[in-house]
């Protein structure tokens, strides 16, 4: 057997698709067995364009004339299966004759992977957005049980440590005749009338610097000068209170049911921590929480109540009535003041 | 703490892919379930093969009822088809070396997505 011989029977048997072509005319002068598994068997005057009628013979003739080679890609159905196929087509002279050398690699299973990974990264990505949009309601859902900078520290270190907030206003609202009103009205219209009384209390606090710190039913916390220090804590606290006032007012006059609160306001001195392990709650204690709730009870329906130090400063700003000494349990003989809307006042003054 | 899913534990996808290939070889191979694919393009084939292993072995992203539904309601399968399936799945996993509790696991998986694939 001649060397030409076992050549020519390498070239047959090789996993790789080889055509010689004629480099001007691209008439098949001979193929191996790879190919014309794949292809067939070109017809004896066959041109490339008749058996890939999707490649592009002029770039392929341009690219020749140019580089000296082209390389493209063809797909075929080969029983149910895409096969994809690389065509790599390199120009060489034989005898003073100009050849085209095709070699086909078969690049099915690398189409197939790629396909693959896209698929995959789309799961992963999808997941990723999902993972993020959890994190984010996980987030707003403890953002609505702590301030910020008490979240932003028990998300950094696990464990909140207890502060000391000294000075703060607190503003303890509750509701009158809120009990006889769950047991004879709708309850899941009371909720979702309570809930937007709720959410436009937490809106009017936003707006004067006060962090709502919890609702117990239908009692309403809300504090000035905490986390961050504020200097006129105490003025935020009494702005906001006059304001939810005159929210209910207005909400009551379009509205079939009333809602009617008292509110008590007091400042002093609170600390504020996570409680709980499983089922966390960001709370505070102390006097000025105490306070607050002992004048509320002081206050008739949409009035507020305010200790003699915090009406002190409020002074200034504020129209106050003084409702005399009152025995404030657990704080003894104190002036109590009622916090007036001055607008209203002077509205009702004709000025 | 979520249990580590099967995806997790045969080695995520770099493994997993292995497993989607070899099922998706052997499908196109048989006679009985092949045809189905018949006019189907290759990502498109391979795109669903990739959702529905993922799924199956708790991956990063589950085909919904909804979509399995739809995906197969234009298409006659019968039982028997997808008891072929099955023990396609079933070869595909232990060739991969799945523990033979594992390979129950995914196909009880897999059964319970029958009345969603079969109409």
């Amino acid at each position: 057997m001649s060397i030409e011989t076992i050549n020519e029977q390498l070239l047959r048997a090789i996993g790789v698709g080889v055509a010689l072509l004629d480099g001007n005319s691209f008439n098949f002068r001979f193929h191996n067995d790879t190919f014309e598994e794949w292809f067939g068997k070109p017809e004896a005057d066959a041109r490339l364009g008749d058996v890939f009628s999707e490649l592009d013979i002029d770039a392929l003739r341009k690219g020749l004339k140019e580089n000296g080679g082209y390389t493209g890609e063809t797909r075929f159905k080969k029983k149910r299966r895409t096969m994809a196929v690389a065509l790599d087509f390199t120009l060489t002279e034989e005898g003073g004759q100009e050849i085209a050398v095709l070699v086909c690699q078969n690049i099915t299973r690398i189409r197939e992977l790629e396909s693959m990974i896209d698929s995959y990264s789309m799961m992963v990505e999808r997941n990723n957005r999902e993972l993020k949009r959890e994190k984010e309601q996980v987030e707003k859902l403890l953002l609505n049980i702590m301030p910020r900078a008490v979240y932003e520290e028990f998300k950094t270190f696990g464990v909140v440590t207890p502060q000391l907030y000294d000075p703060v206003s607190v503003l303890m609202l509750d509701f009158v005749g809120f009990t006889d009103m769950v047991a004879s009205a709708d309850p899941s219209v009371t909720v979702t009338e309570l809930n937007d009384i709720y959410s436009a209390f937490d809106r009017i606090g936003e707006q004067f610097g006060c962090e709502r710190i919890k609702t117990i039913g239908d009692a309403y916390i809300t504090v000035a000068g905490l986390p961050d220090p504020t200097p006129d804590h105490s003025k935020a606290a009494a702005n906001a209170a006059i304001r939810f006032i005159r929210y209910l007012e207005r909400r009551n006059s379009s509205h079939p049911n009333q809602w009617r609160c008292r509110i008590g306001l007091a400042t002093g001195a609170v600390v504020g921590s996570v409680v709980g392990i499983q089922k966390y709650v960001y709370d505070i204690f102390g006097p000025a929480v105490n306070l607050a709730t002992r004048l509320q009870e002081f206050s008739e329906p949409m009035q507020i109540s305010v200790q003699d130090e915090m009406a002190a400063t409020l002074r200034e700003h504020f129209e106050l009535a003084n409702l005399g000494s009152r025995d404030i349990r657990g704080f003894g003989q104190k002036d109590v003041w009622h916090l007036l809307d001055t607008a209203k006042t002077m509205k009702k003054a004709g000025k | 703490m979520n249990e580590q899913s099967l995806f997790e534990k045969y080695g995520g996808f770099a493994r997993i892919s292995r497993v989607v290939l070899s099922f998706y070889d052997t499908l196109l191979d048989s006679d009985d379930i092949g045809p189905f694919f018949d006019d189907i393009d290759m990502s498109r084939m391979v795109d669903h093969q990739t959702k529905f292993i993922a799924s199956l072995l708790g991956g990063p992203a589950s085909y919904t009822d909804n979509q399995l539904r739809q995906l197969h309601s234009h298409l006659p399968i019968e039982d028997d088809h997808f008891d072929e399936l099955k023990v396609v799945l079933g070869a595909t996993l232990k060739d991969h070396e799945f523990t033979d509790p594992d390979i129950i696991a995914v196909l009880q998986e897999f059964e319970k997505r029958r009345g969603l694939i079969v109409g």
